[in-house]
């Protein structure tokens, strides 16, 4: 008896299921298939956890009592229940700083990708589209920036308009940009030469409107994949600037100016390199281990 | 009004590219009447595609060109429309059918939205009317309407062949140009995506230019046929003067390249030799290398059209002798 209703519930199990994939998207296909991928899944989780901690990290702590303002009595501390990464020279929380940092480091990193992939998808897709000159235009000026180190970039750019998240962010930017005007360029061209793209033309659709509806829409995979890891990079390359002094200047708790206050300390008071070095290690590895996973389940030969 | 939806003339198409020029097509000649469907036959690389692109002027530039001739559309001359004319023609005066279904429609938009986007720019109506009237003509060639919502990934190719089939005739064309739209299918689906064009083009009153390389599809579903080789029409007339009375040598050379129901045994005839290098088109009759008739004055100069009676031309100089026949007419 009870075998008979397991039996019938597995048959409406199986109708159900078929139902929803018959209507399933090729979006919701791949959500489903990262969701099956365990880096991927984890990655998200602490991504998601980062973001919430960062926007509520100015409820939390208040930036001129607890971030900021020195205190010569509880100079590097090691960790304890009170400090759980310990203190910084100037004996400020170095839990509280990072907890704070991840705000700068996630605006500049998301900030910058999200500049450059505006910038880099209307010029990639006008190259890729148009080819010939402006493709020569683009992509020859594009050599250029890449044959300049990113850094050298930054300090040019910093030394320009100032230290400050602004300019650092705009330097993250032309890398960025150039980067996503590559892999635009290459997929705009494959698609360029489909055959729908050309029925949208006999359909009587102007070009602005087949780029943006038909060729942008099929380009998006790798630009997807791009964007996570990019923006992993970005955030290393600002902690690399901060270290270096041309990114964002102390006092703000910025991972990387945290790293270079606790150069000097690395013998004697190793937590004030370690955690910030953590902090961006665990972020980047998330969001790398999230753009693999979003490669992998968006390519259709991976497919069970 | 002309009887005539659409009339070319001396049409000249050129892709010029790094390692010379290819005359895809060379001083073409034929009209479509009004509510017909003319059948477009030759082999591949005789420029069957370039002729329908040309009439959308929609040839590849660079690096094709189209050099010389007039495409009368409805008595417009497609070739000087502005860039907004044209937008405002195609799909709505002419649509296309493409040869690969499995192609021919974007994969991450529902074949829903798909058909509508044509509605959507033709019809100036708001997006919920033209996705309510995509679905009607889903219905219409037989697909049920709770799957305009579906993507092209999870139709056959018969089915994603009726879509696209959907998106040319949704703006209600005067032409349709169907390239191959069979090609890809299997066999029997063939016929049942043939009967349902069939159908519709008469119900609407659609002209069609039908490209294809399949004479079966032809005898089934065309009034007029014209046969192009290298770029030129060779043969032209209604379908029972080109079947019944064929006249060019290449035509025959079709005819006998498939297999004869009546005479199983048969051998097949292929046309000897392969199509000439467009790039290098012989002089004279461009034919003339394949010809088992050739003769020295072949090679001499491009054959004139001769008219055979009724609508019935054809470009061949063995014609300059009026008691010529082909074999399969002298035999039987």
């Amino acid at each position: 008896m009870t075998k008979t209703t397991a039996n019938a519930e597995q048959a409406v199990m199986t109708k159900e299921s078929l139902k929803q994939f018959k209507g399933r998207s090729m979006a919701q296909e791949t959500w489903r298939r990262l969701l099956k991928n365990k880096g991927a899944v984890i990655g998200m989780c602490f991504m998601i956890l980062l973001i919430i901690v960062a926007i509520l990290s100015q409820f939390i702590y208040n930036y001129e009592a607890d971030i900021i303002t020195m205190s010569a009595g509880s100079s590097a501390q090691a960790p304890t229940l009170q400090h759980i990464f310990g203190t910084d020279k100037y004996g400020r929380d170095i839990f509280a700083r990072i907890i704070y940092g991840a705000r700068y480091s996630l605006l500049i990193g998301a900030g910058s990708v999200f500049i450059g992939l505006a910038v880099g998808i209307l010029l990639g897709s006008l190259a890729g589209f148009y080819g010939g000159f402006i493709d020569n235009l683009v992509m020859r000026a594009n050599d250029i920036l890449y044959a300049i180190p990113n850094i050298m970039i930054a300090v040019v750019v910093v030394s320009i308009l100032g230290t400050s998240p602004a300019s650092l962010l705009l330097s993250l930017s032309i890398s960025a940009a150039s980067a996503f005007a590559r892999i635009t360029r290459a997929a705009v061209m494959t698609i360029r030469g489909q055959e729908y793209v050309e029925s949208a033309y006999a359909m009587g659709l102007p070009t602005w409107k087949v780029i943006l509806r038909h060729i942008i829409p099929n380009c998006l995979s790798p630009i997807i994949v791009q964007v996570t890891l990019a923006i992993g990079n970005n955030i290393i390359a600002a902690s690399s600037l901060s270290f270096l002094g041309v990114g964002i200047a102390p006092p703000m708790p910025e991972w990387g100016a945290m790293l270079s206050d606790g150069r000097q300390f690395i013998r004697s008071y190793p937590w004030m390199c370690i955690f910030p070095g953590l902090a961006i290690m665990v972020t980047v590895l998330a969001l790398n281990l999230m753009g693999d996973g979003l490669r992998d389940a968006l390519d259709p030969k991976m497919k069970k | 009004m002309s009887d005539n939806i659409l009339e070319i003339k001396d049409l000249v198409v050129h892709f010029e590219t790094d390692d010379g020029i290819v005359k895809a097509i060379n001083g073409l000649n034929f009209n479509i009447r009004r509510e017909k469907t003319l059948g477009l036959v030759g082999e591949t690389g005789a420029g069957k595609t370039t002729t329908a692109l040309s009439v959308l002027n929609l040839v590849p530039d660079p690096p094709g060109k189209i050099k010389s001739g007039t495409i009368m559309l409805d008595g417009k001359d497609v070739l000087h429309m502005t860039d907004k004319e044209l937008e405002e023609m195609r799909g709505n005066d002419v649509a296309m059918i493409f040869q690969d279904p499995m192609t021919a429609l974007n994969p991450v938009m529902t074949v829903g939205d798909q058909i509508a986007e044509s509605i959507e720019l033709h019809q100036h109506v708001s997006g919920k009317e033209a996705f309510e009237k995509a679905k009607e003509m889903l219905k219409m060639v037989g697909i049920s309407e709770s799957r305009a919502y579906d993507y092209p990934h999870q139709f056959s190719g018969g089915m994603r062949q009726r879509v696209v089939i959907a998106i040319a005739l949704a703006c209600e064309p005067k032409l349709l140009l169907a390239d191959e739209p069979t090609t890809a299918l299997d066999v029997t689906i063939q016929a049942q995506v043939l009967d349902m064009m069939k159908d519709l083009i008469v119900r609407r009153q659609m002209s069609m230019l039908l490209i294809t390389h399949d004479l079966g599809v032809v005898a089934d579903v065309c009034d007029d046929v014209a046969v192009m080789y290298a770029g030129r029409i060779v043969e032209i007339g209604t379908a029972d003067e080109v079947f019944n009375a064929t006249r060019h040598p290449y035509t025959e050379g079709l005819f006998d390249s498939l297999p004869n129901l009546k005479a199983r045994g048969e051998e097949l005839v292929p046309i000897k030799g392969l199509m000439p290098d467009p790039m290098n088109l012989p002089e004279g009759c461009t034919f003339y290398p394949r010809c088992p008739y050739a003769t020295d004055a072949c090679k001499a100069k491009e054959p004139q059209l001769y008219h055979m009676g009724g609508t019935h031309y054809v470009a061949c100089t063995a014609y300059q002798d009026p008691n010529f026949r082909l074999r399969r007419n002298s035999n039987g």
